[in-house]
Formats: C-alpha cells, sequence, structure tokens
C-alpha cells in the first residue's frame, strides 16, 4: 500500500517524531511504501538544518534525511507554517532578506495542497500530533 | 472499520471520550504514548465500551515500565501490529 | 443519514482560538482543500466549539484570530458546518450565541461521519 504521514510534532518537543520514524520504518520493512511525510504546525521543526542534539540522543532531523535517501520518500514542509518558526530554505531566506538558512534538500518548502493531494492519492494518511 | 490513535492519557485529558464518540462498532482503539496508561488495570474502565477492540503500544508500555502492568483486557501490539492494524482498517484518525 | 453528509474531506476542530495554532491550522487546511475544488465539511468538537462564538475581540491580544475566517467559510463553499451538540451544552452555550448558522449532532450521528468522508483530518 501506499503511506503518507502527516507530522504535527516538534522533536524533543514531543514523542511524535520518535512514533513516525519508528511506524515510517515498520510499514517499509512490511513491504509498503511511504510516498511522502507532510510537516505541518510544530511538525516543521522536524526540518531544522541547524539542530544539533547531544551525540547520546537520536538525530531526527538527520533520520529523515537517511528515510528519503534510502526509501525516496519526499519530505514536504508547509511553507506558512515554516516561514512563521524561522524555518526557511535559500530562496526564503533571500527572499526575506536573511543573512542564513534554515532548511535543505531534501527538505522541500511546498503548500498544504500537497498535504491534501497525498491524502487523495495515498492509500493511508497515519497523523503523529503532540 | 476505522482505527482510532489516542496519545493522551484518560487522567489529564478528556480527548478520549472525543474518540469513544466518533467511534463506529466496529472501530478500533490504538493507545500510544501517554495514552497507553490507559491500559492499567485502574484505567481500563474509561474503555468499557470498546472492550475487545482496545490495543496498546508494546514499546510505549514498555518504555514507561507499564508492560506486565497492563489489564488483561487490552490486546498488546508492537510497531509492526500498528502497521497491520492501519492495514486493516480503511483509515486511522488520530486524537491527541 | 449518512449519504446527507457524504464529501471529499472531514476537518474536525477541537481547539478553541488564541490559545494554539491548531485551530487556525485545521481551518487553513479546510480551505486549501475547498479552493482546490473538494467537498469540505467541518466538524466543531469538545472544545472546538469555542471557535464559533460570536463577539470575539483580536484587539486585546493583537493576534491574527480565526472568526473573520469563519464568517467567510460561505465564501469558500465550506456549506457543512457541523456542531458536537453535547459540546455546545458543556459550555452552556446556545446556538444563537454563535456566530453563524450550523447543524447541531449528536452521537449516532457522529459516528457515521468519519465513514462518510474519504478524508479526515483532526486537529
Amino acid at each position: 500500500m501506499r503511506y503518507a504521514i502527516l507530522l504535527l510534532g516538534a522533536p524533543y518537543s514531543h514523542q511524535a517524531s520518535h512514533s513516525a520514524l519508528r511506524f515510517a520504518h515498520a510499514l517499509l520493512a512490511r513491504g509498503h511504501s511511504l510516498d511522502a511525510v507532510f510537516f505541518y504546525h510544530d511538525g516543521v521543526q522536524n526540518a531544522a538544518r541547524l539542530a544539533a542534539p547531544p551525540q547520546d540522543e537520536r538525530h531526527v532531523v538527520d533520520e529523515w534525511i537517511a528515510l528519503h535517501a534510502e526509501h525516496g520518500t519526499s519530505l514536504e514542509v508547509c511553507i506558512a507554517a515554516a516561514l512563521r518558526r524561522g524555518l526557511l530554505d535559500e530562496r526564503e531566506a533571500a527572499r526575506h532578506g536573511k543573512s542564513g538558512h534554515s532548511i535543505d534538500a531534501p527538505f522541500e518548502l511546498t503548500g498544504l495542497g500537497q498535504l491534501i493531494d497525498l491524502g487523495q492519492r495515498c492509500d493511508r494518511l497515519i497523523t503523529f500530533a503532540p | 472499520m476505522l482505527l482510532h490513535v489516542l496519545n493522551r492519557s484518560p487522567a489529564t485529558s478528556r480527548v478520549y471520550q472525543q474518540a469513544l464518540t466518533m467511534m463506529g462498532e466496529e472501530d478500533r482503539l490504538l493507545l500510544v504514548e501517554d495514552g497507553v496508561q490507559g491500559a492499567l488495570p485502574q484505567m481500563v474502565r474509561h474503555f468499557g465500551e470498546v472492550q475487545g477492540r482496545l490495543f496498546a503500544l508494546e514499546e510505549d508500555l514498555a518504555s514507561r515500565g507499564l508492560l506486565g502492568r497492563c489489564d488483561a483486557s487490552v490486546q498488546v501490539v508492537d510497531v509492526d501490529g500498528f502497521v497491520l492494524l492501519t492495514e486493516q482498517a480503511e483509515r486511522t484518525m488520530s486524537w491527541y | 443519514m449518512t449519504s446527507h453528509f457524504s464529501s471529499d474531506l472531514l476537518v474536525i476542530l477541537r481547539h478553541g482560538p488564541h490559545g494554539s495554532s491548531l485551530l487556525r491550522d485545521g481551518l487553513d487546511a479546510a480551505l486549501v482543500a475547498a479552493a482546490f475544488g473538494q467537498r469540505v465539511s467541518l466538524l466543531f468538537m469538545g472544545e472546538g466549539v469555542m471557535a464559533l462564538v460570536d463577539d470575539q475581540q483580536p484587539d486585546p491580544l493583537g493576534q491574527k484570530g480565526t472568526s473573520a475566517t469563519i464568517e467567510m467559510l460561505s465564501m469558500y463553499d465550506i456549506e457543512a458546518i457541523l456542531v458536537e451538540q453535547t459540546a455546545l451544552e458543556l459550555f452552556g452555550l446556545t446556538p444563537d450565541e454563535l456566530m453563524l448558522p450550523v447543524r447541531l449532532l449528536t452521537g449516532a450521528t457522529l459516528s457515521t461521519l468519519p465513514t462518510s468522508h474519504r478524508l479526515v483530518l483532526t486537529f
């Protein structure tokens, strides 16, 4: 089956990111595909390029990137929720006159229409919330 | 049949009542994260109306020291079982 | 009863205005879906009914509220505005205290909603 995940929780504040990552690997191991993870609400913090957790803790951002690299899952970040919270890619940083950017590929800034599209296109959409 | 996923403890949040309100007669309820506190024998009474359709996530129970303390009426599933439940359900609704 | 509300997307709003952005985020998802031509139902549940209370004043907080958006829902072709009746009663509110006409639903009808929509999002 084709799955998509909607993630609303920020890493390290709530369990949602860890739950979603575990679920993602489990569904892939069962032979399903994971089209995309859509990051919305505080979930956009999962895309923070500058996250630097202590070495004895899991690096959630890097784990999403690894998931993309291994399985081609697209990592879609709601642009409206991200910009409000200071998460900008290079293009948006330039557009807003900021000196640095805080989101990199493979995370992509995108609109809410993508979430609706995923909901219609995939067989299953599972929400992980704070 | 739908799968409802609850991540709030019935001790602190009435959200579980919303899940129960929206559940159809065949629907299943999976307790995850802090929601697994609801699987304790003293708490499971909140879910009396869905007995036999109540599940709890093993990893969340184990990490909280609750695996051995779970009520016998609750079906414990690991994350593979979670995926299986989502396969079997037409769709999944999250309550938080 | 089921077919009565049958639609593409059900968005369940369970949070009041101002305290968090979940109400706004849920409304935004509903508006985008409607703009994409989807038939959208909104269900205000639990604390979510506070979103509908009339006489909301955003100015004291300097926060962008949600009431202006909610008042314009019909312009977005969102006609199915459903409210959990017991939630209204919980707060001692009556339908005439709400900013727009709604359809009140109780237990048995509520539980048919998720299966009569192709996609359900809870906020």
